[in-house]
């Protein structure tokens, strides 16, 4: 209690909570805006951290990341494209809210359940961090191997109107991250020679093709055809969900956010794959079952909780085990070893006091992100008062920004325009976009995690039906598998026009 | 409607406002403007490179920016640099990895493509076991391994990466390289695998499992360079276990085959003064790897001798092309 004390007036000094609050802001703007992510924020700001002290360059640091995970759904939301992988499930419900002209409900939504889930898997995280941290060390590369299998398997529900479409859209974005020098192996894959090719398709720069470029060439079609949606005009309210919808949904909240905890605790595997369940699970455990996909609020809530209850659950294996889950963690990683913070097991020995500040820090740039956000989306929401054709150039130069940022490379920029232009292809095709980014999101995860498990035993499939968790992911996945043939199959095509 | 000339056209607009206008200036007054450092890897790579180039702006006057180019295991960055103007603005964050990803056919050029700078830092794998294992140096493992005749999974980031290098050149040398089956994890994965008993060893850095060392969990049986390491000042090094190899990550500047020799002395001098300075030091011990400057010269006969040594150790790896 001491401790917790004395690390409470470390974080509460005004040069930590400055800290915070710019970093949490600098990461929010980072997040909505498309393109740019929270890595290129937090490789941006750790420089900044080298002249300060532990507690503010940490707050600096998470204040970016957390800001960064929540900043996501604002573009998500209001122009269909994801600001972060993470926010990915969110425009499936969440876009088509805005078009109904309920954009700033489905925003008022998300902020208030992200940082619930936010605040709910610190709180978990704070009580359970051995316990958990015991429990993601078993899970290896075949427990992980079956959790993605799992997570996979949500396709289904995700396909659209015809289960073969889905399926053909999942297993193209498997192949695309194939392209490249395959990490365990050494092998070039697909890179016809070039060195370029080596650095295969990037995940987030193929995001920021499949949303963006589609939403441009839309816009602009739309435009010269002279049929342009008229841009919002009048009096843009924010509004919050009632606190009454809020109750009746809270077994759904409470769910989204042990997902993601749980989720954002096994290392290697991360929010993407978290929001996905959580839609899936909001999508399959509800009665009407009818508006998903169509702007059902639900379809918000579930992933957006869930994202950020990655949050928590992420630094759980930071903290205790010092493995970073992705990318931008390994940034927040990095900055803490400058500091003199090596987390590990004698980070909570040695450091405790800094541990205690690390957890204030991420509850109070939680609740500045709730203000921030009431700020910001006052903003954020004029967006829609601009005609498509004219938000449609900006992020033409968003995007050419955005992806040569991530890895500083003009073959992603090439990237974004040819998978862009594949993926209005493939729109117009009717094949559904989303199971493609289900399967450039897990790709990766669920491949190299096949071949280490396989290397591991040797060959032998026991493996994958000996541990226990991996079985009940399998099952998992079966069911979900089963369920749908039997849903089509007693239901008979039904008249559901296309959703593009 | 053209919409593919649109698109061209954006795209080309979108580029024109990434890359800054470049103008040639005069040698003497270098640097003018921001000095590029292209950054090969994450990880400590990265954190190294964000503190150097930290300290090195205020040696030279002029931002130095790291800049990440990560993938094709450094090919992609060696090949941005190589291909960039030899003015001194671009340089690259290099190491060891140029005689590998050049050995290993997936750079159409070696470390001659490049004039050396300085050698900025150095880092000592260590081979570490979990603790139930009960082994405690080299030697005894050797003995272990071979006695119990199965096996061992060798946790390395992936075939033809420095840790699977280090480990084979080292397994070698103990003789129980037959024994040994290599699981590839990817960066930074390792030291979960090795708590959890799924795979019995891994080459890792200082930085990754001193705190694990410290509570018990983790033993390093033995380090494989033979410079000391600050987090870890008791663990032995392989030479002084009796195993004849001395292998270590070396990282450090260079420029462009043809960048000036006044410019690369200006960098050089500024490197030298960065990697002295105190803030780097004390930084360095935080993140578990060892300030050592040397000046361009001596820089450049570390980096010939390596390259004859993993090209051989490469070929008998079967790895090389």
């Amino acid at each position: 209690m001491e401790d917790f004390l004395a690390a409470a007036v470390l974080v509460l000094d005004p040069l930590t909570l400055g800290m915070i609050l710019i970093g949490t802001a600098i990461g929010l703007i980072f997040g909505a805006i498309p393109g740019l992510t929270y890595t290129v924020a937090l490789a941006l700001v750790l420089p900044l951290t080298f002249g300060l002290p532990a507690l503010p360059s940490i707050g600096l640091l998470l204040g970016t990341y957390i800001g960064g995970m929540t900043g996501g759904a604002v573009s998500s939301i209001l122009l269909g494209i994801p600001g972060t992988p993470t926010a990915a499930a969110t425009v499936l419900d969440g876009y088509p809210m805005t078009q109904q002209g309920k954009g700033a409900l489905a925003l008022g939504a998300a902020v208030i359940v992200s940082v619930f889930g936010g605040l709910f898997s610190l709180v978990l995280m704070v009580l359970s961090v051995d316990l958990v941290s015991r429990i993601a060390i078993s899970f290896g590369p075949a427990e992980i191997f079956a959790l993605v299998v799992f997570g996979l398997s949500t396709i289904c529900g995700l396909a659209g109107t015809s289960m073969i479409k889905g399926l053909i859209a999942g297993v193209l974005g498997l192949m695309v991250m194939t392209i490249g020098l395959d990490a365990l192996e050494g092998v070039p894959r697909m890179t016809f020679g070039s060195v370029q090719m080596l650095q295969g398709v990037n995940m987030i720069v193929a995001m920021i093709g499949l949303f963006a470029v589609p939403f441009i060439i839309r816009a602009l079609l739309q435009h010269w055809a002279g049929v342009t949606p008229a841009a919002a005009t009048g009096k843009i309210k924010v509004q919050f969900p009632s606190l009454g919808y809020l109750f009746a949904n809270w077994w759904l909240i409470i769910r989204s956010s042990l997902i993601g905890t749980g989720i954002g605790a096994i290392p290697g595997t991360g929010g993407p794959i978290a929001s996905f369940l959580a839609y899936d699970s909001a999508k399959r455990f509800s009665k009407d079952k009818s508006k998903f996909g169509k702007g059902d609020l639900r379809g918000v809530i579930g992933p957006e909780t869930a994202g950020n209850a990655v949050i928590g659950g992420a630094m759980i294996p930071l903290l205790s085990l010092g493995i970073p889950g992705d990318p931008a963690t390994a940034l927040v990683l990095a900055g803490m070893q400058i500091q003199g913070l090596v987390p590990g097991p004698a980070l909570f020995l040695n450091n405790r006091i800094d541990v205690y500040g690390i957890y204030i820090i991420i509850m109070v740039s939680l609740i500045m992100l709730f203000f921030l956000q009431l700020l910001c989306i006052r903003l954020f929401v004029h967006v829609l008062r601009v005609p498509q054709q004219l938000m449609a150039v900006v992020i033409v130069v968003l995007c050419g920004v955005g992806a040569y940022a991530f890895r500083n490379s003009i073959f992603d920029i090439y990237s974004v325009a040819i998978v862009g232009v594949a993926g209005f292809l493939l729109v117009k095709a009717g094949i559904p976009t989303t199971p493609l980014v289900l399967g450039l999101v897990l790709g990766p995860t669920l491949e190299s995690n096949y071949r280490t498990a396989m290397n591991l035993s040797g060959g032998d499939y026991g493996v994958f039906y000996t541990s226990p968790a991996a079985v009940v992911f399998f099952l998992m996945a079966l069911l979900v598998v089963v369920l749908q043939i039997v849903g089509t199959v007693r239901k008979k095509p039904e008249p559901v026009p296309s959703v593009g | 409607m053209d919409f593919t000339k649109f698109t061209k056209l954006s795209l080309g607009l979108a580029i024109a406002l990434t890359v800054a206008p470049v103008s040639v200036q005069a040698q003497s007054d270098y640097p003018t403007r921001p000095v590029e450092m292209s950054v090969l890897f994450g990880g400590t790579a990265n954190t190294i490179a964000q503190l150097l180039s930290e300290t090195m702006s205020q040696q030279l006057g002029s931002p130095v920016v790291s800049i990440a180019r990560t993938g094709g295991g450094g090919a992609i960055g060696y090949s941005h640099v190589q291909g960039s103007r030899p003015d001194g603005y671009s340089v690259v964050f290099n190491s060891n990895s140029i005689n590998t990803v050049h050995h290993m056919g997936m750079l159409p050029f070696g470390y001659d493509a490049f004039v050396p700078v300085a050698q900025i830092s150095v880092e000592v794998p260590v081979m570490a076991v979990n603790a139930n294992s009960n082994w405690t140096d080299l030697t005894q493992m050797a003995e272990a391994v071979s006695a119990e005749g199965r096996r061992i999974n060798v946790g390395i980031s992936g075939r033809g990466s420095f840790t699977h290098i280090a480990s084979a050149a080292l397994f070698d040398a103990m003789g129980i390289s037959e024994l040994v089956n290599y699981v590839s994890y990817g960066e930074g994965n390792a030291p979960i695998e090795l708590l959890a008993g799924r795979i019995d060893a891994a080459v890792q850095w200082p930085g990754q499992i001193s705190s694990y060392t410290e509570s018990g969990d983790l033993v390093a049986v033995g380090a494989l360079g033979t410079n000391e390491i600050y987090s870890l000042p008791d663990v032995q090094s392989a030479k002084e276990q009796g195993y004849d190899i001395d292998i270590s990550m070396w990282r450090g500047i260079a420029a462009p085959a043809g960048t000036p020799p006044e410019v690369v002395a200006k960098l050089e001098e500024a490197a030298r003064a960065s990697v002295t300075s105190e803030a780097f030091i004390n930084a360095s011990r935080n993140v578990g790897f060892e300030p050592a400057f040397l000046p361009a010269a001596e820089f450049a006969e570390v980096i010939a001798e390596d390259d004859v040594f993993y090209a051989d150790l490469l070929t008998k790896l079967g790895l090389a092309q």
